[in-house]
């Protein structure tokens, strides 16, 4: 074959969608054969458009695909499974129930007469794993997994559909730290195995780290292609934004000898089948003084967001906002008390997706002047109001009317935030509040929080971006397993540190967050 | 202004509807070109039955005919509007409440008992209207009350309990007629007819249209503005499109849920008034239950939408009245008009599956919306 090593391309390739909306304009793109090809851009840059194309979602407008030398079109998805193109989604959905090898077989099952051949399963999928390096269990249950290993789970199933060209749409978005380098590490090793790989992402870090070239995307163009090696970062941050962004500067706020606004004691919840996802937590919280929250997801920092919010009552333990009583009186009592938040599942619960962005934007404060009177809602008042906040935060929108779902996931979220702190609150609970939002929209939030800081407001962060914490917060608390087991002030702490306590490897006995709880001394190995 | 939303998130086209009808109709026709000899004849009748006959002839000058199949099209349009909104407001929460049958049947008989007392206490109608609508929609309110509460204390299944208390509103119904509002001389178990003071004003002459069609535009744009203007409306329309965001933002979705099926209750009410106090004029025992499923019909035709309520309603009686004239006139039974209008409710109903709505757009969309594990409870 001639053209051998140009395993798939896209030759000048647009995209127009029904609506109009141009996604991608005139983009070329080459993958070679064996080598991890990271697609780089902001949210709406045209990456997703990519790569539904290159699985048969969608069929270019114009120009052609090209697989090892011949142009192909995917009508389906099953064309580009056929020709050796698999996708592992971002959250990748299996049957907990089954084992491992049962969800990777499922819809191509070995047989033998009528009956599945378990063993046969078992083993080739077995194969299939060690011979890329993806460590997994077979007859491991699914629903025992942590998401890392789920994930494995879906890049075995696109293998064992004989993918030679794997496509990973922002696979390290919904993995902790430590799990992500296990998968990149997994990537590698089927890169040497002579996989293609090919990965979207807008973390720079990760193109850097595991990618052998990228080629960036902004506004349906491509405005450049590198190889990884060598590129730097403000380099890359120029393609993708068009300009360089200035890390935010973040000045700290010293609060150990203020009062505090927010104090929580001995915080626990408990489930009905026993479980303790939140147990004997302290902290407080100044005005004017951001605490973050580190930690794996799933070790507790859901539970004490809503107990924050009042979606949940804590089984021990309260919550005092100034010297007033929060803690178990429901969501709309805790708003009224001057607590707002961010809630974590922004498409779930932070808006309703079907409504206005009006809607949407009213929805904390609807009930009281000047948005209604007696039950009856100004709705002139809610629409100028919404225009406005569009305006001032910069939101893109076509107007207050548009469906909220029709924004993309910064502008959303730039609602969410705006909503919230349109209620002046005293406490902010932010989870993840720039999750899934592209660079320049999450350095707008970044900024809008920290303002509401500056304003008095006290701000709990939890994030499960160890950049993010470690540029905002002004003290950080690690939580493991439901229980404080570190807390450190701003600047004192890197991302190495912070890791060893969010595993479990190190923690402090009895550690809590409280403005005079003494700070997590350091550990000499990792400091030096 | 503030957009209503349920209906653009179920994305509706302009085109949809009529199309919907007109390949429903084609395959309607089609089945009739099996079943009958002469299914022009039938289709027209089908079509026109319902229409008056308007003639003009030397001797006779202009005439109208068959203006009473015209009306009887009007009395069932307007039931069928009222009992569609008794629909539509609890399913905008997302509450599947069934029970508009019963909450009609008990406000029939409140607004008959309380025109008799006051009709036969000899009050004008001035008085003793309005206190009938006020009886019957009282007791519509509080009658969806206990499902909502069932609902909001015990989680139960409104579905079942709605169900449930239509038999036995039903059965109420006919135990205070029989035992209590039985009228002696009339041959069958009935109420006495009500007092002149107590009935609508009648406007086709031989029809039972009457003076409760003016009323139907001002009831349908108090449901849109209960809907997008209060903030009870706002609440039922947030907590349907999305019920955990509605309680993340601190809305009192229980009492939401339970006052979707109660206001539901008022729009049955004057559907109640309508049969007892225009249509009947008295309320015989054996009043036939299950007219609110066709309202449910038409609350599923208008998707949910006050404003289309009525057209859907009319449509729904237009066609009804149809298939009588077409059963009369032809060989097609009227079996044959019950399959069209299903049809029409099945493509309308199932816009989803029509090849030119599906994308992969959305199929991707379904497939990257998050789903993160949250952490098992």
């Amino acid at each position: 074959m001639n053209t051998a090593s140009q395993t798939l391309e896209l030759r000048n390739v647009s995209k127009r969608y029904a609506n109009g909306t141009l996604a991608n304009d005139g983009v070329n793109l080459s993958v070679v054969r064996g080598e991890i090809h990271a697609i780089v851009g902001e949210n709406g840059a045209g990456k997703s458009t990519v790569m539904k194309m290159l699985y048969g979602l969608e069929q270019p407008s114009s120009g052609e695909i090209v697989l090892d030398g011949r142009p192909v079109a995917f009508r389906h998805p099953r064309d580009a499974i056929a020709a050796g193109i698999g996708l592992v989604p971002q959250h990748i959905e299996l049957v907990p129930s089954f084992t491992v090898a049962d969800n990777v077989v499922l819809g191509s099952e070995p047989r033998r007469g009528p009956w599945l051949d378990r063993t046969r399963a078992a083993d080739e999928v077995r194969a299939t794993a060690e011979r890329f390096g993806l460590d997994v269990d077979p007859s491991a249950s699914v629903r025992d997994l942590s998401i890392g290993e789920q994930q494995r789970v879906g890049i075995l199933k696109a293998l064992h559909r004989g993918a030679r060209i794997l496509l990973l749409d922002e696979p390290s978005a919904v993995l902790p730290p430590q799990q992500v380098q296990a998968l990149f590490a997994a990537l590698r090793q089927m890169a040497a195995a002579g996989l293609t790989v090919v990965l979207i992402t807008h973390k720079l870090a990760e193109v850097r780290e595991v990618s052998d070239r990228f080629t960036v995307l902004r506004g349906g163009r491509v405005t450049g292609c590198l190889a990884s090696r060598g590129a730097s970062e403000s380099q890359i941050t120029e393609m993708i934004v068009g300009r360089s962004v200035a890390p935010l500067r973040v000045q700290r706020v010293q609060a150990r000898s203020a009062l505090p606004l927010v104090s929580a004691r001995r915080l626990s919840v408990l489930r009905d089948d026993g479980r303790m996802p939140l147990q004997s937590v302290s902290f407080d919280i100044a005005a004017g003084e951001i605490l973050g929250i580190a930690g794996v997801e799933g070790n507790g920092q859901a539970p004490l967001a809503e107990v924050l919010a009042g979606l949940e009552t804590p089984a021990q333990g309260d919550v005092r906002l100034g010297e007033q009583l929060v803690s178990g009186q429901g969501p709309r009592a805790v708003r009224a008390a001057g607590i707002a938040s961010i809630p974590e599942d922004r498409l779930h619960d932070g808006v309703a997706l079907g409504m206005s962005v009006a809607d949407n934007a009213m929805a904390n404060r609807y009930h009281r002047p000047p948005l209604s009177r007696f039950g009856w809602l100004f709705a002139r008042k809610a629409h100028d109001e919404a225009q406005h906040m569009l305006k001032e935060h910069g939101v893109v929108a076509r107007s207050a009317d548009a469906p909220i779902g029709s924004l993309s996931g910064g502008n959303m979220q730039k609602v969410v935030l705006a909503r919230e702190i349109a209620a002046e609150p005293r406490l902010l609970v932010a989870s993840q509040p720039t999750r899934g939002v592209d660079i320049g929209a999450a350095q707008v939030l970044r900024q809008r929080l920290v303002a509401l800081r500056d304003q008095g407001a006290a701000v709990l962060l939890v994030s499960s971006d160890l950049d993010e914490l470690l540029e905002l917060s002004d003290r950080i608390a690690v939580l493991f397993q439901g229980r404080i087991v570190a807390h450190f002030a701003a600047g004192t702490v890197g991302a190495r540190e912070l890791g060893l306590y969010m595993t479990g490897l190190r923690e402090q006995a009895g550690a809590a967050a409280t403005l005079d709880a003494p700070f997590t001394p350091h550990s000499e190995e990792v400091s030096a | 202004m503030i957009q209503d939303t349920a209906s653009s998130a179920a994305a509706p086209r302009p085109w949809q509807l009529p199309a919907a009808i007109a390949a429903a109709l084609l395959v309607g026709f089609g089945i009739t070109v099996l079943v009958s000899a002469e299914p022009w004849r039938a289709w027209l009748a089908l079509l026109t039955g319902a229409l008056p006959d308007i003639r003009f002839s030397d001797a006779e000058g202009w005439q109208v005919r068959r203006l009473v199949r015209f009306g009887s099209v009007i009395e069932e349009a307007i039931t069928l509007t009222f009992l569609g909104l008794a629909i539509a407001i609890p399913f905008r929460a997302r509450q599947f409440s069934l029970g508009a049958d019963g909450q009609m049947f008990l406000s029939a008989l409140a607004a008959a008992a309380v025109s008799l007392a006051l009709g036969g206490m000899g009050y004008g109608a001035f008085a003793v209207l309005p206190a009938a609508f006020a009886a019957a929609v009282l007791t519509g309110f509080t009658w969806g009350l206990v499902p909502g509460w069932l609902k909001a204390r015990y989680g139960a299944n409104e579905i079942v309990t709605t169900l449930m208390l239509n038999l036995i509103a039903v059965q109420l119904y006919r135990l205070v007629i029989t035992q209590w509002m039985n009228d002696p001389n009339a041959g069958f178990l009935t109420t006495p007819v009500l007092p002149a003071a107590a009935l609508l004003p009648n406007l086709l002459p031989r029809t039972n249209v009457s003076a409760m069609l003016f009323l139907v535009p001002f009831v349908v744009l108090g449901a849109g503005l209960l809907l997008t203007r209060t903030t009870v409306g706002y609440e039922i329309r947030t907590v349907g499109q999305a019920p955990a965001f509605a309680r993340q933002v601190g809305m009192p979705v229980k009492r939401t849920v339970v006052l979707s099926m109660a206001l539901g209750g008022i729009f049955a009410a004057f559907a109640g008034v309508h049969v007892s106090n225009a249509l009947l004029k008295r309320l015989p025992v054996d009043l036939t239950p299950g007219m609110a499923f066709e309202g449910l019909v038409v609350a599923l035709l208008a998707r949910n939408e006050p404003r289309a309520i009525p057209m859907a309603a009319f449509l729904y009686a237009y066609l009804r009245a149809g298939a009588q004239a077409m059963e009369r006139t032809s060989d097609v039974s009227r079996e044959v008009v019950l399959v069209i209008q299903a049809f029409i409710i099945l493509f309308v109903v199932s816009e989803r599956l029509l090849p030119a709505t599906w994308s992969p757009a959305r199929l991707l969309q379904w497939v990257r919306a998050p789903r993160a594990p949250k952490e098992a409870r």
